[in-house]
């Protein structure tokens, strides 16, 4: 395909181009588990974009609330891939060092990272100490939970480990740099 | 027969008895899985959220293990590394320049890619088809009396990247436990979201999708939820906190499928689930 918009980061992508066929029918918004919690539901947020307010977008929640459930994706008339936008979104924002107005998810993918990036594979309960050390009001609500798994075997305490890390630290290492607090 | 390459991902290991009923059902099915060697984490919606490169990489090196071991096939067990790794397999495949990027970053590992990539495969994908679908009817029906369950697909499974005529709409479970002389409800919310890692940060804001889920099972019915991934499992079993008393049981798919083949519960992993079964089984007429 050839592309419209070479020299645009957003349009130039080949799921994010596929917005200026949207018809804001809003099928995406409806379908959203947390578009109420979104300072712009998909549908918006689309028109925001086409609005010419790329910085508004990317400063918003929506991208962060999006919980990858591709429910938009699969009713959309358009075919338009919501939620890959969203990743696109997230993508942009992290590199370019938006934080948006809540931001507890891009601290928690960040936790997720390191810990894949140190072991080569995740452990719950190193994630969530990782992010707990920034958010210690979420670790003492899961903390009930913790003892319940460990006492039925469910929480690793050492952690999942490949054979050689090194490997994956070297695959996660644009994702481990870049990062609203980086 | 053919030996799959198997990608248990991160959350297999402490998952509530799913490893171990999927050797239960591995050894009386005679499915033969062999786990890819030295597997790393797929990245899930972490790494794609932060960087498309290392999202597209990580994948990218599961792909190319299994092709070093001469696998056609990956047998994934988690919602999130099956849409994860299909979604990626489909980008590499129709993006020669996020290809060529991939396979640059993974020759100094000493691994390859090359078209056409390993095709991704949920095991609810293997149980359901030739020839392990022949073995899970007729005979081997078991009276089990656990009660009424319902089926819980989860979002991912069912989402862009899955294939095959029940891609939206899936039913093959229902058929395959009612199959087995398992008593199943239908409902609506068998492809709802569980609010996956979000419950963690925004734990106010996926409470209610929960809550919509159990509601709608126990409205219908249903007294066990029984789910296809790790994910889902985990948020229903340790989320149903402030649903009011008696909460429905969240079990694995292979569980269920395990005890109306007469497998015991031990064997099955049943006694690591937070909401136990075993009050329900009190229950039951």
């Amino acid at each position: 395909m050839n592309d419209p918009h070479p020299d645009d980061p957003f349009l130039a992508h080949p799921d994010c181009r596929h917005i200026l066929r949207c018809i804001q029918c809003g099928a995406c918004s409806g379908s959203c588990p947390l578009g109420a919690e979104m300072d712009y539901a998909p549908r918006a947020l689309f028109a925001l974009i086409r609005d010419g307010d790329f910085a508004g977008a990317l400063k918003s929640n929506t991208p962060w609330y999006c919980v990858s459930c591709y429910q938009c994706m699969d009713r959309c008339p358009q075919e338009i891939p919501v939620a890959d936008i969203m990743y696109r979104l997230k993508q942009m924002a992290v590199a370019a060092g938006c934080r948006p107005r809540i931001h507890k998810l891009p601290d928690f993918y960040r936790a997720f990272v390191e810990d894949v990036g140190r072991n080569g594979r995740m452990t719950e309960s190193h994630v969530m100490a990782r992010y707990s050390l920034k958010h210690p009001g979420d670790a003492a609500a899961n903390s009930v939970t913790a003892l319940k798994l460990l006492a039925r075997g469910r929480l690793n305490l050492f952690p999942n480990r490949s054979r050689d890390p090194g490997h994956v630290a070297a695959l996660t290492a644009r994702c481990r740099k870049r990062g609203p607090d980086a | 027969m053919k030996t799959y390459a198997f990608f248990p991902g991160c959350a297999y290991q402490s998952a509530a008895g799913y490893a171990e009923s999927v050797a239960a059902l591995n050894n009386r099915l005679a499915i033969r899985l062999k786990e890819l060697d030295d597997w790393t984490c797929c990245g899930a919606t972490a790494a794609f959220s932060l960087d498309e490169g290392d999202g597209l990489a990580l994948c990218g090196r599961l792909f190319a293990l299994a092709q070093k071991e001469g696998h056609s096939d990956i047998v994934t067990v988690c919602n999130a590394c099956y849409t994860t790794l299909r979604k990626a397999g489909k980008r590499m495949t129709t993006d020669p320049p996020a290809l060529a990027e991939v396979s640059r970053r993974l020759a100094d590992q000493g691994l390859g890619l090359a078209l056409p990539l390993p095709k991704v495969l949920h095991y609810l994908d293997l149980l359901v088809a030739e020839p392990f679908d022949r073995r899970l009817t007729g005979e081997n029906q078991v009276e089990h009396g656990v009660g009424a369950v319902a089926v819980y697909y989860g979002c991912q499974y069912s989402r862009p990247w899955t294939t095959g005529p029940e891609a939206q709409h899936p039913t093959m479970l229902q058929r395959l436990l009612s199959g087995l002389g398992v008593d199943v409800v239908e409902h609506s919310a068998g492809t709802l979201c569980c609010g996956a890692s979000h419950a963690v940060p925004y734990a106010d804001a996926c409470g209610p999708m929960i809550g919509r889920i159990v509601g709608e099972i126990r409205g219908k019915g249903g007294r066990i939820i029984t789910t296809i991934c790790p994910m889902c499992q985990f948020n229903l079993d340790a989320g149903q906190r402030g649903l009011g008393k008696d909460p429905l049981p969240a079990t694995y798919f292979t569980q269920m499928i395990g005890l109306a083949l007469g497998i015991g519960a031990a064997d099955l992993g049943l006694n690591k689930l937070l909401i136990p079964l075993s009050t329900m089984q009190k229950k039951a007429p």
